[in-house]
């Protein structure tokens, strides 16, 4: 261990290049050279690839608990984090009165990232593993392991990028790998279309990260962990909001009919800059990970592999917006509303797709809504300030869910040795009493389905019941003194910040436990559907024909179309049983990592230096003002056994139902309530239309802009200006080709001309001046440039006459100038031919000195301490950042949020009362 | 008459070089068109050479002409091996006959 | 006249009659032959301006290759070797050239009178001044790199003029079908197997 932490120090933690270019090797060499390395070649590639990734893992996460550990034992609360520096990508602009922001390259690996980046490698693994059994007949089967091991390494970028941009690259590269999964098999279009449907879904989420990474760089002035941390404070300001634009009174039709609403139109609106980066944020975080309203694309998503289901869809990708918000934790505890509004669309998500899953028949449509519901359950968890329990739930659905598809999968390949159809093959109505036939595969489904209905000492009994806990006894406070941002120069209130209501919480649990019963009873009823009863699938081959004669299918004893019956289901090979029987082991046991009830809780006390920030936001609050950031029910501890009751009440409640319905009903009273409701029924059953419904809205709307664009094209791009250009074109061809005459002598004569004219530059004199000024001094240097034997003669005082009459050999010459002086200097330069050329050059000093009082081009320095500071080129003392001018009021509104502006560094715990929050307008 | 000058050398250098720029741009055979190229290159060379008698500081003259000598007996070799290959396609060393991306 | 510019004017007289029979003979090998002339005479110009390895130089690679080559190349040719040079049309070409040349060679002559400072005779020339060893030594110490990428240079010269000039290829052979090795790691490996799911519309 100690030769380990000599190896990799943590400020040049290059295990993590381990970690990351494995797998992207994986992906190089089975993406280019797969079809030559044969099917051995590329299971031991991918396999390889990732298996070393988690080994890399394993050891920086020890490296890592073992760094923390010893943090601890010194009573440092700081969250230890590993960096791996690579280079500096770019530079931009922030505000105006800060200094550039440097985009780095950079990954570290801290609590939360180690922590992810083991489950994505250890079940990318399993899930590789997994895939090499199931994908073994596809043609396509180096392309998959291609896909898959690019998505894991595009993951990991995403877990371990130290900053936004970075993790934006991973962000959009998992979304690559998820679009190219699902449409796998693109030559069906329905799988195609669902790829497409994910990709541009996740767009519009996309669009809200980019947004907030803007704004973060105009208010925060850094977009990497520690800065975001450091600087967050400055979130907490004024922004002004025009609601439909600036309506400038008198010109517009709209201002004289209808004067009250330009007016109520033109009313600002404030909002504080935390809200709308916390909304972007979560924009981004709701699209990658399937909250209402962009969650459609998940369950269309299904249309990939099943391994891809279970890695991408269900484990690793979707949770990837739970951990963006638990890794800006500090940013969004800094708006009660956004952490309001993430509790409750997480809740009404997780209500909403349980509601469509209790009626779906395709067993991975009813474990994609589950995926959706269980994402919910964690938004709720995150939303509540419970970033933990909420991580704690990625966690443990990782297992059980991945689990819970792997396993649905291998009742799929079993059922699909029988049936060949996709559609039907999924359908839980053909299958039953499955348990009898695979043992292997029923035990491990089981194992997840007690865990994700909660039954007491699973893994999802922990995190769940710790979610809807943490939903009714955690809330967010306002993180400044009773909401309100004070100007500090007029001592008026300018933004009051919206408080959490006081049934939130009530309301926010009851959603949970509703929640809680209809996942233990659509969980139960496909459970029972699946390996209880008896098999269904016997006469499935009905009227089904063999499309051509093909050894493939050998295992078919006759070709003619009717009553077939086919062998009985199988269980599946090792490679299957393996993987879902490791990962339904880990879904009963990995609840005691977290097990608050019982007081064994390791995972929350590793991730608790992550989440210091949120819990408190203590460097943003004024010292002793009425709760700060995440708050707890005063009598929370007490409730803890308490608010267990409703939980596993919803879970008997839904089990048993599930069983009576299902088990001892046979499935009657469900039928008998579908016919009672039948539109009910068919609305549930449609998914609420939800799809439909954007069909009419949304795309109906760009459909018919793009009809309306298209007349555009047609006449304006298409009539004019292609045939203007292609006339332009062709006219010019048609001159120019008279050049053209092929003979050899014509060319080599203008080439003459060429060499004659470049001769011509090389005998003129050429008077080049370059002016150096400095405006501390008022002191101008002007040089001439050199050539063949110039000699130069400098008319100083620019009366047109030189100074003397002979050529010198003096090249430059200094002007004094005063504060808003202007001199034109002559310079006459003669070269060895004799030929003289003439040049005036033009002198002015600015009245104000610009090196002190403009923007200015501003240098980030790295101090011998470590600190950032921008400092001036040509001078050496740190720069001040100042305020600047206020603007004058014009109708355009002074720019938002203007106020001091600290360098991005993290500010000075000794004064925590530095940065008045409020808004100096 | 004084003694020579280097004026006398680049004066018959510039000379011999115009004589081969013009026979490069006159003639249409392209045998003597190359040849054309050598005289222009030796004009070089002579020029280079007598600068440097001149300014004996350094040999940079002399190695700068050992170059182009070699760089000229390159040309040579793939110029009269273009000259080989455009004659069995077109029967003809005349320049104005190699007008195929022309026509 | 002393010995040396006795020496000098006849060598100028060579290069120059030589040069204009280059470019004004017919037949090329009166051009070769009077590029011969000039060549040697300026080897000779380079003896008197103490560059004795360029003089050798200048005779052995001009005079003993390149020139010999040009002759190769047009005992090779034969008779095709001279073009009948199409009758000099007025043309407006001709024309600019000619003036294009009066301007270059006025320019020249510009040049030459201002471009130098005071006439200085020539001085005395060092003791090693343009020996094989000066010249080599410069080469080997100073100028290696520029001197391998010329040897690269010519041998690259050598290989592109056989290829360019060596006759038409001959139409190749077809590759060898079925080799081994070949079928190992060429074509479909894996040709698509019922067993992975199949798409809907195959199935019905």
């Amino acid at each position: 261990m100690h030769a380990l932490q000599k190896l990799f120090p943590p400020t040049e933690f290059a295990l993590l290049a381990v970690i990351l270019v494995l797998p992207l090797i994986g992906a190089i060499v089975n993406g280019v050279f797969g079809k030559r390395l044969g099917k051995e070649g590329v299971t031991t590639m991918a396999l390889f690839a990732i298996g070393g990734s988690f080994l890399a893992s394993l050891v920086s996460f020890s490296l890592l608990a073992s760094a923390q550990a010893a943090a601890h034992a010194k009573g440092s609360e700081e969250a230890v984090r590993f960096l791996w520096k690579g280079w500096e990508w770019v530079r931009v602009s922030g505000r105006h009165d800060m200094a550039q922001v440097p985009l780095s390259i950079d990954f570290s690996v801290d609590a939360l990232s180690g922590v992810m980046s083991l489950v994505v490698t250890g079940v990318g693994f399993l899930i590789h593993l997994y895939s090499t059994k199931y994908m073994e007949k596809d043609a396509g089967y180096h392309r998959f392991f291609a896909y898959l091991n690019l998505f894991v390494f595009s993951m990991l970028v995403l877990i371990l990028g130290n900053s936004l941009p970075v993790l934006f690259v991973g962000w959009e590269g998992v979304g690559l790998c998820s679009y190219l999964l699902i449409g796998f098999w693109f030559d069906d279009e329905k799988n195609a279309a669902a790829g497409k449907k994910a990709f541009i879904t996740n767009r519009i989420g996309d669009f809200g990260l980019i947004v907030a990474m803007a704004l973060l760089i105009y208010y925060v002035g850094s977009l990497d962990w520690a800065g975001i941390e450091g600087g967050r404070s400055n979130l907490l300001t004024r922004v002004q909001m025009w609601p439909v634009g600036n309506q400038v009174p008198g010109t517009s039709l709209l201002q004289s009919s209808m004067p009250s609403l330009v007016e109520a139109l033109n009313r600002p609106r404030y909002v504080s800059a935390a809200s709308l980066v916390g909304i972007a944020l979560f924009l981004g975080c709701a699209g990658k990970s399937a909250q209402f309203p962009l969650y459609v694309w998940l369950p269309d998503a299904m249309a990939g592999p099943t391994p891809v289901s279970a890695l991408i869809h269900a484990a690793t990708m979707v949770t990837a917006g739970v951990y963006l918000v638990c890794r800006m934790a500090g940013v969004f505890v800094l708006s009660p509303a956004v952490m309001f509004t993430i509790a409750l669309v997480g809740a009404f998500t997780a209500l909403l797709a349980a509601s469509i899953a209790l009626v779906q028949n395709d067993i991975k449509k009813v474990l994609a809504y589950s995926t959706v519901s269980q994402l919910g359950y964690m938004f709720l968890g995150v939303g509540v300030g419970a970033f933990s329990a909420g991580f704690f739930h990625v966690l443990t659905h990782a297992f059980f869910k991945a689990c819970l598809f792997l396993a649905a999968g291998s009742v799929i390949y079993a059922m699909h040795k029988r049936i060949h159809d996709t559609d039907a093959s999924q359908d839980m109505r053909n299958m039953g009493g499955m348990k009898k036939y695979m043992p292997h595969t029923f035990a491990a489904f089981a194992m997840a389905w007690v865990a994700i209905i909660g039954v007491p000492g699973t893994s999802g009994f922990f995190s769940k019941d710790e979610i809807l806990f943490k939903a009714y006894t955690s809330s967010v406070a306002f993180p400044i003194p009773d909401g309100k941002l004070i100007d500090p120069r007029s001592g008026k209130v300018a933004l009051e910040l919206w408080g959490w209501p006081s049934w939130g919480p009530t309301l926010l649990y009851a959603m949970g436990v509703l929640g809680a019963m209809m996942t233990a009873f659509y969980m139960s009823r496909l459970v029972f559907g699946i390996f209880w009863g008896d098999f269904k699938g016997w006469k499935i081959v009905k009227g089904w024909k063999e499309p051509e004669h093909d050894e493939h299918h050998g295992h078919h004893d006759d070709h003619h179309a009717g009553p077939v019956e086919g062998p009985k289901p199988q269980e599946s090979p090792w490679q299957i049983t393996v993987p879902i029987l490791i990962l339904g082991a880990l879904s009963i046991v990995a609840g005691f990592l977290n097990a608050h009830p019982l007081h064994i809780a390791p995972l929350d006390h590793f991730l608790e230096p992550v989440f210091k920030f949120a819990n408190g936001a203590k460097d943003v609050v004024a010292a002793g003002s009425k709760g700060a950031g995440v708050v707890e029910h005063p009598s929370a501890h007490g409730l803890m056994w308490p608010l267990m009751a409703p939980g596993l009440l919803a879970l008997v409640a839904g089990a048993g139902g599930a069983f009576w319905v299902y088990l001892q009903q046979a499935g009657g009273p469900a039928k008998a309530l579908a016919e009672k409701l039948p539109g009910l029924h068919a609305l549930v059953y449609d998914k609420w239309r939800v799809d439909e419904f954007y069909e009419e809205t949304i795309i109906g709307a760009v459909d018919s802009l793009a009809e309306f664009a298209v007349v555009f094209d047609r006449i304006v791009v298409d009539g004019i200006v292609a045939r203007v250009t292609a006339f332009i074109v062709a006219a010019t061809g048609t001159g120019l080709r008279r050049l053209q005459t092929g003979h050899v002598q014509a060319y080599a004569a203008v080439m003459v001309v060429g060499v004659g004219g470049l001769g011509w530059f090389f005998v003129a004199p050429h008077a080049t001046t370059t002016v150096k000024p400095d405006e501390a001094t008022g002191s101008y240097q002007i040089t001439a440039a050199p050539g063949l034997g110039y000699q130069y003669r400098w008319d100083s005082d620019g009366d047109g006459k030189p100074d003397s009459d002979q050529f010198g050999a003096e090249a430059s010459l200094s002007v004094s100038l005063e504060r808003g002086q202007q001199k034109k200097v002559g310079l006459e330069v003669k070269n060895a031919f004799e030929r003289v050329s003439k040049r005036q050059v033009t002198l002015f000093r600015p009245k104000v000195d610009a090196s002190k009082e403009g923007p200015g081009v501003i240098q980030i320095e790295q101090g011998p301490d470590g600190q950032l500071r921008g400092v001036m080129p040509g001078q050496n003392k740190p720069l001040e950042l100042r305020r600047p001018p206020a603007p004058p009021p014009g109708p355009g509104g002074p720019p938002p949020g203007l106020r001091m502006a600290p360098p991005p560094t993290r500010p000075n715990p000794a004064e925590p009362h530095q940065h008045q929050p409020g808004d100096v307008h | 008459m004084m003694g020579q000058l280097v004026q006398h050398y680049v004066l018959l250098s510039t000379v011999i070089f115009l004589i081969g720029a013009i026979g490069f741009l006159v003639r249409r055979n392209i045998l003597v068109q190359l040849m054309s190229i050598e005289l222009m290159l030796n004009a070089v060379n002579l020029a280079l050479v007598a600068f440097n008698r001149q300014h004996q500081g350094n040999m940079n003259g002399h190695m700068f002409a050992f170059f182009v000598i070699a760089v000229a007996a390159a040309e040579a070799a793939v110029g009269l091996a273009i000259l080989l290959a455009f004659y069995r396609l077109k029967a003809s060393v005349n320049s104005d006959d190699a007008d195929t991306l022309k026509h | 006249m002393s010995v040396g510019s006795l020496f000098f004017s006849v060598c100028a007289l060579v290069a120059l009659v030589g040069a204009v029979s280059t470019v004004a003979a017919k037949n090329p090998i009166r051009s070769a032959v009077g590029l011969l002339a000039t060549i040697v005479a300026i080897a000779a110009l380079f003896l008197k301006l103490a560059a004795q390895f360029l003089a050798a130089i200048q005779l052995i690679v001009y005079a003993g290759a390149v020139v010999v080559l040009f002759v190769f190349v047009i005992m090779l040719l034969g008779p095709d070797a001279t073009t009948g040079e199409r009758p000099a049309r007025l043309r407006l070409s001709r024309w600019g050239g000619a003036v294009l040349l009066a301007a270059i060679t006025g320019a020249a002559l510009f040049v030459m009178r201002k471009g130098f400072g005071p006439l200085v005779p020539l001085g005395p020339v060092r003791a090693d001044f343009g020996s094989t060893e000066a010249v080599g030594g410069l080469v080997f110490r100073g100028g290696l790199v520029p001197f391998e990428i010329a040897t690269a240079l010519l041998i690259v010269a050598v290989v592109g003029a056989i290829a360019v000039a060596r006759s038409k290829p001959q139409p190749k052979k077809p590759r060898a079908e079925g080799h081994e090795t070949r079928r190992l790691f060429a074509g479909p490996l894996h040709p698509r197997d019922a067993e992975r799911p199949l798409p809907k519309e195959s199935a019905r």
